[in-house]
């Protein structure tokens, strides 16, 4: 008898159906792949960035995806070294899509490069000054570590399980698991951190400059803040989305609601430090260099004082204080309406952080920069969703990603 | 202060504009073209994707006729001497030590071959003085023949921006060599392309820590400023303009915030 | 050894490990990167030894000395000459970009043909023997049929050595039709003549040396005239230095002067007579120079007992509130600007050269020249100079009977006929005239151009078009693919200034008789020849009379012989400066009265009325006058743009910011107000249709600007020369129309009434 691909005690649709669910997702890698060849082959013209916008569509989805994919280390840390059992429960889920998420974000980066074949300058020659280094360092080995937490997820499919090899590899790699969760989380902090750094430390940018601690401005750690409240609540609503998919409950709700209940309380404290540093910046930072606050909010058709509203009052405050409370967590609609939310503020505050930072004119001569991306860079941009639906789906079909399936689908 | 080798005069170079002289010609921007080796496309109305190292932008004064005023504002790099000296905006930044704050002449260096186009300088630098390859440069028929073996030719995807003409100075320098003259480079040996080709005269070019450089007095002029000086950016290139809008078109000031040239005149 | 599967797996898995294990995916990363640094398509440019040399740049009339950085026999750079009295270190961004014209895509680089239809562009490469032949069988199969005087040549200029060699050309050939572009000089050389009565000269204004310049909208700093001699002034300018500006439009020159008077367009003639008016009224003009050298100062009778205005009596016409209403100035600032003026150490006002709408208002030039005239200031330091062309000391051409005969031959252009006998050249008018004529009856059948690119650069480019289109033939010598050389029949391509010899003469508006010399810094980078070879050559191989009027082995031993005395110093310095041919004020005038006729006796009244000689303001009628609710076209100068015969290099389009030029659209700048009454927004695109033709531009709200007028640079839109300039913008001058001067025939229109609405 030959062994299922498709771990056992679990139903799975037929592999046509399968294979016909994965087309969308993959005409759009196709195309993706199409832009990719676009941009290597010809260049950033490909793209409708300018010197204006050095940065763009791009280096938003990574710091955007990147703090989504902060579920993972954040699951991590309270699964391997606070202990909170139920989490282990998402945790595979958690790893899968960090592991999508960190490497889309790292291919992004590879595009977003003049020069991407020696892009490894950046660690050869590297100016440990800079947040851009520390963050290519700690995503490079914080990618490695979440192939490594995933590993042992692959090995267990049965026809890999079947190899004794594999099987005692799995057996102890599953034994110091906890030893790169660690390492992950601690990686993750500083990364997380330097993404918010890579803005805030720009000191001729009066919108995104902030004071700080040493040599981290106050960004660094509402960055890493906010990836920790908000990443965790992106795994929840993205394995709440392959529920409904699927049509299976994959996860028990007590499992949501100590997540909910564990970022509601993040994204509370987040966005009380948020409000004081936004009231910091502008009472105090952006006068010094002549700034009102109404001055990065006005004379433009886009950015309006509706993105500070939305991304603390509706996206941060609203959502946290519908987590915190138990009503709000045990009503699912809500609580993941309120997750939606933080994950809209979260995406709000990496915009303004990268495009708006550029878009405001400095020279009271200049004008508005404004940008729309070009397709290949839209294209890329959703790359990462394609790729995370044909990951997740094949991990979901063939791993056994939810220990919690079987008992919730008898 | 670190890094300073010793065998090496300190210098600072600088630059002082007089935007009550520039004429807007642009035969700066055209003799910096030309000296450094600056590619063209045939496309360039889209100066966010034009290569410049030198702009000269049109300011007015915004009154209706006929009380309007014109003036114009060249801009190259402002070699920014950083809020902690040595430290501009775009070097720190850089993750490959591409750029860098050169000690011994207070230029802010960029190196091609290192470069490999982050762009993260040019988010760092608010005067948008740096400017990216966003295609293969291309020189249409035989006119590569024109092109200059001091400076280099760059690639696509790399970041390029003004050097202040470093390629003059290390020629001067060497000539001083071998005249025996050491480290002795006389104001007149080095100076910029651009400040060399303004047929008004209104750039001046120099030694800003030099005394007996021209430079030196003119900084300290009245009615000098620099481009967005509340930064902290500290620019090695000045502006003079007796024109207090021209301040105020130089710096963000909030209201009731007056250009410190006519503060105490205010006051 | 069975392979099986799994062996043929792990021996896979193992290369591959074995290889990341090895150096050599490092080696090959450092490899790839290493190429990146040296992508073989990315020149790298050769080095060698370095040299200066020094020539003249004659890209535009302003005749720049440049000094030419070349790597071996490569030119690198060009920058300003120091020591050349012209511009003094200070060149204009066309002289640094000139380098782009050396090398690149608009060179024509062999004798050409045309193989297509006239204008399509399309010609095939011809050998210079082969083409010379051609042009010469066709000019003679021209003479042989009785209709020489239907040769003609447009030339640049008609000074200097090689314009010389076409008019002698012509002269022995027997056509009368040697005709100059128009350009500020046609004004000032008229009103010189009627004034001082000189013919053949150079009227200059000594910027180096003048305090306080009066100037009624010349573009000093706008890149027109001379702009390297202009700069050169402005840049010495001190505190004692006055500029003020007369335009209707704040210019680059207007934002930098001292003061700035936005008179009303076409009313410069009636605010120099105000100041006139306030200058006589308080005294304050050179009474040594009224006393002395001036004629028609005051009321005079003339020997038949008739009783003639003078100037005085002119002027009191003009009191300051009347002129404060004609040009909408305030009347004190116009009276203190008069009285500034006429106190200052060295005064001079100016007009005509360098503005950037060519136009021969007699009457304003003559008013200014009065100004200068009151002031004393005719042939002083800081003042206006009037000196003679350039001459020749030369064996006469020798003229068989055809080349005799033609010597009386009315001219195609009309100038000097009974209508115009005071014009020299009226290039303006001949398009009209070709397209009037019928196809058997064409005043020209023959021409050569000469550093011109008339079908670009006059008015009405569609008519000159059509025109150009009826001459059966037309031989370019044009450098560049140029709209002209499109044109043409046969290109017979000219050197780059850095590849030839060639005389230059004072350039247009230079207040001294300077003549530098342009010596070739390279070798010629293509098959061409030097315009003085070249029509050299075709003289010689006509035979005959015509080449016995050439007697040189060519156009080096032909400059040299020309040159005489002058040849040593000039290839020596580069230039030389004859302040000898500058004469003493007493000695300055040619006229009747031997002074300066404030009442030009001389002038041309097609009435002869007597106050019409006399400068006055009268309103200039400017084509589409009966448009209602439109606003009025004029072009400006902008320095960015190189507006004349030879278009913008790529690194001049490069500095046009993105409120001139958008991507192909041109912005046209009109007042705010205007802009409110038009429904117009910046950036909007509009449509402007005046009587010549019709355009799609965006609109620039620029409060600078006097409400009512459009303003539009010029230089732009392109048909020829490359795709780095071609079809961008559009070019005024097809939106333009000239309105002759019913005396002279040169252009009076200033602008061109127009409707714009949004597109």
């Amino acid at each position: 008898m030959t062994t299922s691909a498709i771990p056992e005690g679990v139903k799975r649709c037929s592999g046509s159906q399968f294979i016909l669910w994965l087309l969308p997702a993959f005409l759009v890698l196709l195309m993706a792949a199409y832009a990719m060849f676009r941009v290597w082959g010809f260049g950033l013209n490909q793209t409708n960035m300018n010197d204006a916008y050095g940065f763009a569509l791009w280096i938003w989805a990574d710091l955007a995806v990147i703090a989504l994919g902060g579920g993972a280390f954040f699951s991590g840390f309270l699964a391997y070294i606070i202990g909170v059992k139920q989490v282990k429960n998402i945790i595979n889920f958690a790893v899968v899509l960090g592991l999508v998420c960190y490497s889309m974000a790292l291919l992004l980066l590879g595009l977003d490069v003049g020069q991407p074949l020696r892009g490894w300058y950046i660690f050869w020659h590297a100016n440990i000054h800079s947040m851009l280094t520390e963050v290519a360092f700690c995503l490079t080995i914080y990618l490695g570590v979440l192939i490594v937490e995933f590993i042992p997820v692959i090995l267990e499919n049965p026809k890999i399980q079947r190899i004794r090899f594999f099987h005692h590899l799995s057996h102890n790699m599953h034994e110091i698991m906890a030893v790169f969760a660690a390492t992950g989380v601690f990686l993750s902090f500083f990364h997380q951190g330097s993404l918010g750094g890579v803005p805030g430390v720009l000191y001729g940018r009066p919108f995104a400059f902030r004071e700080g601690i040493f040599i981290w401005p106050w960004t660094f750690f509402l960055f890493t803040w906010s990836a920790a409240a908000v990443g965790p609540l992106f795994t929840a609503t993205m394995c709440r989305l392959t529920e409904i998919i699927t049509g299976k409950r994959l996860v028990k709700d007590e499992v949501y609601q100590l997540l909910a209940k564990i970022s509601g309380w993040m994204l509370l404290t987040y966005i009380i430090a948020k409000t004081m540093d936004t009231i910091y910046w502008a009472a105090v930072t952006a006068p010094s260099a002549g700034f009102s606050l109404m001055s990065f909010y006005t004379n433009n058709p886009l950015y309006g004082i509706w993105m500070l509203v939305a991304e603390i009052a509706i996206c941060g405050f609203l959502p946290a204080l519908i987590l915190i409370t138990r009503k709000g967590r045990e009503n699912r609609k809500l609580l993941f309406a309120a997750a939606i939310l933080a994950i809209i503020g979260l995406c709000i505050n990496r915009w303004a952080m990268v495009l708006q930072t550029l878009a405001a004119p400095l020279k009271p001569f200049d004008e508005w920069f404004m940008y729309s991306p070009a397709w290949t860079e839209v294209i890329t941009t959703i790359m990462p969703v394609a790729v995370g639906i044909i990951v997740i789906s094949l991990a979901y079909r063939y791993l056994p990603m939810f220990p919690q399936e079987k008992e919730l689908n008898p | 202060m670190q890094n300073v080798p010793s065998h090496t005069k300190a210098r600072h170079f600088g630059m002082v504009i007089d935007v009550d002289k520039c004429t807007g010609c642009a035969s700066c921007m055209v003799a910096c073209y030309s000296e450094n080796n600056v590619s063209f496309r045939d496309e360039e109305s889209a100066k966010m994707l034009s290569l410049n190292w030198i702009t000269v932008y049109k300011l007015t004064n915004g009154k209706p006729f006929p009380d309007t005023e014109v003036c114009y504002l060249p801009q190259p790099c402002m070699q920014c001497d950083g809020k902690e000296f040595g430290k501009p905006p775009c070097v720190s930044v850089c993750p490959a030590v591409a750029t860098d704050f050169d000690w011994p002449t207070g230029i802010v260096s960029q190196i091609y071959t290192r470069c490999f186009g982050c762009r993260y300088c040019m988010a760092a630098c608010p005067y948008h003085a740096r400017q990216f390859n966003w295609w293969d440069p291309v020189w249409p028929a035989d006119m590569e023949k024109y092109l200059s073996p001091n400076v280099s030719a760059r690639t696509r995807g790399v970041v390029e921006k003004c050097t202040f003409c470093y390629h003059r100075f290390q020629l001067a320098r060497q000539k001083a060599y071998h005249e025996g003259r050491s480290e002795d480079i006389k104001e007149e040996e080095y100076q910029t392309a651009c400040t060399q080709a303004c047929p008004s005269g209104a750039i001046t070019f120099g030694d800003l820590d030099n005394p007996e450089h021209e430079v030196y007095k003119l900084k300290q002029d009245r009615y000098a400023f620099r481009l967005l000086e509340r930064l902290n950016t500290n620019p090695s290139v000045y502006y003079i303009s007796k024109r207090k809008w021209v301040h105020r078109m130089a710096d963000n000031y909030l209201e009731g915030e007056v250009p410190r040239a006519f503060a105490e005149k205010e006051a | 050894m069975k392979i099986d599967r799994r062996c043929f797996l792990s021996l896979a898995g193992g290369l591959v490990v074995g290889h990341l294990l090895s150096p050599v995916p490092w080696k090959m990363t450092d490899d790839i990167a290493i190429w990146t640094q040296n992508w073989p398509w990315t020149p790298v440019p050769e080095d060698g030894p370095v040299s200066w040399k020094e020539t003249v740049c004659t890209l535009c009339p302003g005749g720049c000395g440049v000094k030419v950085r070349t790597i071996k026999d490569r030119v690198v750079k060009i920058e300003g000459k120091e020591d050349h009295p012209v511009n003094r270190g200070s060149l204009c961004p066309l002289g640094y970009a000139s380098i782009q014209y050396l090398y690149g895509p608009s060179r024509v680089k062999t004798p050409m043909k045309r193989t297509g239809e006239r204008g399509d562009g399309e010609f095939e490469p011809i050998g210079w023997d082969e083409a010379i032949t051609e042009v010469n069988r066709k000019l003679a199969a021209l003479r042989e049929n009785g209709k020489s005087h239907k040769a003609a040549c447009i030339a640049g200029d008609d000074r200097g050595t090689v314009p010389y060699l076409f008019k002698r050309f012509l002269e022995a050939y027997g056509s009368p039709n040697f005709i100059r572009t128009p350009s500020g000089r046609d004004a000032h050389e008229t009103a010189a003549y009627l004034a001082q009565g000189k013919t053949a000269l150079n009227v200059g204004f000594d910027l180096e040396n003048a305090t306080y310049i009066l100037s009624f909208g010349c573009g000093l700093l706008d890149g027109c005239g001379a702009p390297g001699y202009q700069f050169a002034a402005y840049s010495r300018f001190g505190e004692d230095h006055t500029l003020v500006q007369v335009e209707s439009r704040l210019s680059n020159t207007a934002a930098r002067a001292g003061k700035w008077l936005p008179a009303k367009p076409g009313t410069e003639s009636a605010l120099a007579l105000g100041m006139a008016s306030v200058i006589i009224d308080k005294g304050l003009y050179d009474r040594n120079f009224i006393d002395n050298h001036a004629f028609g100062f005051e009321d005079f009778t003339d020997d038949n007992g008739n009783m003639h205005m003078g100037f005085r009596s002119l002027a009191a016409e003009y009191r300051p509130d009347k002129v404060a209403e004609i040009t909408g100035l305030d009347a004190r600032q116009i009276e203190s600007v008069a009285v500034e003026f006429a106190r200052s150490d060295k005064p001079v006002a100016l007009c005509g050269y360098y503005e950037s709408r060519i136009t021969a208002d007699i009457d304003k030039t003559l008013a200014v020249h009065a100004l200068n005239a009151l002031v004393g200031n005719i042939n002083q330091a800081g003042g206006m100079f009037v000196f003679p062309e350039p001459e020749y000391d030369l064996p006469a051409v020798s003229k068989d009977s055809i080349a005799s005969d033609a010597t009386g031959k009315p001219r195609a252009d009309l100038a000097g006929s009974g209508q115009y006998p005071q014009s020299r050249y009226l290039l303006n008018l001949l398009p009209e005239r070709i397209l009037e004529a019928g196809n058997d009856d064409l005043p020209v059948e023959a021409l050569l151009v000469l550093d011109a690119n008339p079908v670009y650069t006059l008015e009405d480019s569609k008519k000159v078009q059509e025109a150009f289109e009826k001459i059966p033939f037309i031989v370019s010598f044009s450098s560049f693919m140029d709209e002209t050389a499109k044109m043409a029949d046969i290109i017979l391509p000219d050197h780059h200034f850095l590849e030839g010899y060639r005389d230059v003469p004072a350039p247009d508006g230079v207040g001294m008789p300077v003549v530098s010399l342009s010596e070739p810094v390279v070798d010629p980078q293509y098959d061409t020849r030097n315009a003085g070879d070249t029509i050299i050559d075709i003289a010689q191989e006509m035979g005959g009379d015509i080449g016995k009027s050439f007697p040189w082995d060519d156009y080096g031993d032909f400059l040299e012989k020309a040159l005489s005395d002058r040849y040593q110093d000039m290839s020596s310095n580069g230039y030389v400066v004859n302040r000898d041919r500058v004469a003493d004020v007493a000695d300055a005038f040619e006229t009747d009265s031997g002074k300066y006729e404030f009442h030009p006796i001389r002038r041309h009244t097609p009435n002869n009325g007597d106050t019409e000689k006399l400068p006055g303001y009268r309103e200039v009628g400017i084509p589409g006058g009966n448009l209602n609710n439109g606003v009025t076209l004029v072009a400006y100068k902008s320095p960015r743009i190189a507006s004349g015969a030879v278009a913008n290099p790529p690194f001049m389009t490069k500095t046009i910011d993105s409120k001139t030029l958008k991507e192909d659209k041109l912005f046209i700048q009109i007042n705010p107000e205007t802009a409110g009454n038009l429904n117009l927004k910046q950036g909007d695109k509009a449509v402007i249709e005046t009587p010549a033709g019709t355009a799609t531009v965006r609109i620039d709200l620029f409060e600078g600007i006097m409400p009512g007028l459009a303003a539009m640079p010029a230089g732009l839109g392109h048909t020829a020369y490359s795709r780095f300039i071609a079809g961008k913008g559009v070019n005024v001058n097809a939106l333009l129309r000239a309105v002759p001067d019913p005396a002279y025939g040169m252009n009076t229109a200033w602008g061109i009434r127009a409707q714009l609405k949004k597109a």
